[in-house]
Formats: C-alpha cells, structure tokens, sequence
C-alpha cells in the first residue's frame, strides 16, 4: 500500500460499511428463503459432519429383527415415498451395504429396494425413536442414522439430499 | 505509471478474492450448504478484522492487502470441511480452526455472526479513519 495516500473519508469508509452490509445481509436472506421443506430448520443441526452432538451416543432401537445387531453397524435412512426409488438405485453403487446393515423406514412401505429391507413408519414412532428432527415443513423426516457395532446412535441428521450425498454417508460411517 | 501499476496489483488481490468467495459460495451452495459458508465467512473475516484493527494501530498505518487477511482467514476457518470433503469426518477438536464446530452453535446462529462481523468491520474502518493522514506526513508532491 502507498505510504503517502491519502487518508479515507468517513464517508467512503461508511459506504463500505453500508455495502458490506447489504451484500452479506442478502446472502444471509438467500440462505433463508432457499430452505427446503425437508431441511431442519436449525441448519447447525443439519449435516454437521460430527459424531456424539448433543446427547449422543444413544440406544438404537430395533427396526427389524435383526436391525441393529451388536457387533455391526447399521445405517438406518428415512426417506419418503417420492426420492426413495433414486435411493434405492444409488445405494447399491456406494458398497455400503458390505460394511454396515442398512435398513429404510418410510412412511409407506409398499414398495421394495432390492436386498435392503424397507419398513413402514406410518405414525412416526421410528422416527421419533431416532431422535429424528422435524422438517421445516413438517412431515416425516428425509435423511439417516449412523449405528456403532453396540447399537447405538452415534450420528442423525436431516439430508433431502442424501441420494447425491452418500459419500458423506461413508465418511461418518468410517468414524465410528 | 507507479500508482497505476499500484492499482492494478491491488485490485489484482481484490478479483482473486472475490474469486475464491464466489468459487466456494457456490461450492457450499452445491452441497446445499450456504448455512456453513457464511458461518466460516463471518467467523473468518471478523477474526482478521480484529487482528488487522491491533496490527493497524500498532504500526499506525492500513494494513497491506486487506482482502487477503479475509480470504486467509476464511480459509482457516472452513479448512476441516475440505478435509470432510477428502473423507475424515469432524471432531471437536477442530474447533482450533477458529471454532469450525462450536461456531455454528452460537445463540443466533449465522444473525449473532453477521452482526458480529459488522461490529469488527466497522472497528477497523473507525481505525482507519483515526490513523495518522500520510499525505500530510509526506508533504506537497
């Protein structure tokens, strides 16, 4: 920087001031008004990438028979009847399933996925048993569970874009 | 020719910032997570302005590149989301990136942050306006 420029105005440096506000308000706005109907609306709870938030670790409850078991994770996803066929088609591709059980609860179960089991959720009892938040929109939750080899939660969060995410799946399934 | 050549430099620092803020705006924005950009951002930039307010006062002068202190310290401040992006999940203590994981807890959430950042941006102008005038210092010419 020059050593002999001359001093800013207060004026000019209130502009900067005042612009600085305005653009980083309105990105603060944006990020706002672009929340999904199935995003948490806390989004510090949302994919924070981290095991054990909050009150974690937890027991898991069974969501079939053999769901958790002790000495293999599991993922447990809450999807909904609309993204779950692209779940269900992009699963297969991540290997996943070879490292941990996974297992689908949706609010109807009247549709299958392959070898990975899909259980019905109609009143939210599995869900609410996950600790899953609700959506901003309300409604059952879009998003999943890690579970340690002891059958407990370690990891949940909100994700309506969990198809297109699965790598982070494996990343928080990896730090267990 | 000097001050042109001056200019240029400086703005030449000016475009790779908003650059690199654009570029990892819509980065975040990709994996649907604006939220996280502008924690990092604000935590990022309101700890530079605050070093750039001590270090400005203490050598009585602007600091040199301002945007570059922002952009560095933005950087630090989200570096465990690249590592999240290379495989290795977070852990607390990644909070020795400027609070990467507590920051996004704050009462307020990205609202206490934003005015936060307001308050150290206007304390580094305010700065700015009380330093010494060089011009005068250096005389006519």
């Amino acid at each position: 920087m020059s050593t002999n420029r001359q001093r800013p105005t207060g004026r000019s440096l209130l502009m900067v001031w005042v612009v600085a506000a305005v653009v980083l308000g309105v990105l603060l706005l944006i990020a706002q008004l672009t929340r999904g109907p199935l995003d948490d609306p806390d989004q510090a709870y949302q994919r924070p990438g981290i095991l054990d938030l909050a009150v974690l670790p937890e027991p898991a409850a069974p969501v079939t028979a053999d769901i958790p078991q002790p000495g293999r994770p599991a993922i447990v996803f809450f999807d909904r009847f609309a993204t779950l066929p692209a779940l269900c088609h992009a699963l297969p591709d991540t290997g996943l399933g070879a490292d941990a059980d996974l297992v689908i609860v949706t609010p109807a179960a009247d549709i299958g996925c392959g070898a990975i089991p899909v259980v019905e959720d109609p009143d939210g009892r599995l869900a609410d048993a996950y600790g899953m938040r609700a959506p901003a929109a309300g409604g059952p939750p879009v998003g999943y569970a890690v579970i340690d080899a002891q059958s407990r939660i370690r990891y949940r969060t909100l994700d309506p874009t969990v198809t297109a995410e699965l790598s982070e799946v494996r990343t928080m399934l990896e730090a267990l | 020719m000097r001050d042109t050549i001056r200019a240029l430099r400086v703005c030449l620092w000016c475009l790779l910032f908003v650059v690199m803020e654009v570029g990892l705006y819509l980065s975040y924005c990709g994996h649907d997570a604006r939220f996280h950009y502008l924690t990092h951002f604000f935590v990022g930039a309101a700890t530079a302005l605050m070093v750039m307010s001590i270090v400005a006062v203490g050598r009585r002068r602007p600091v040199p590149y301002p945007l570059v202190w922002l952009g560095a310290a933005h950087l630090v401040a989200m570096f465990p989301d690249f590592l999240f992006t290379a495989g290795t999940a977070h852990y607390w203590w990644m909070d020795l990136f400027l609070g990467h994981i507590s920051t996004h807890f704050v009462p307020g959430r990205n609202l206490t942050w934003y005015l936060v950042f307001l308050a150290t941006l206007g304390l580094y102008l305010l700065v700015l306006s009380r330093l010494p005038d060089r011009s005068r210092a250096a005389g006519p010419g």
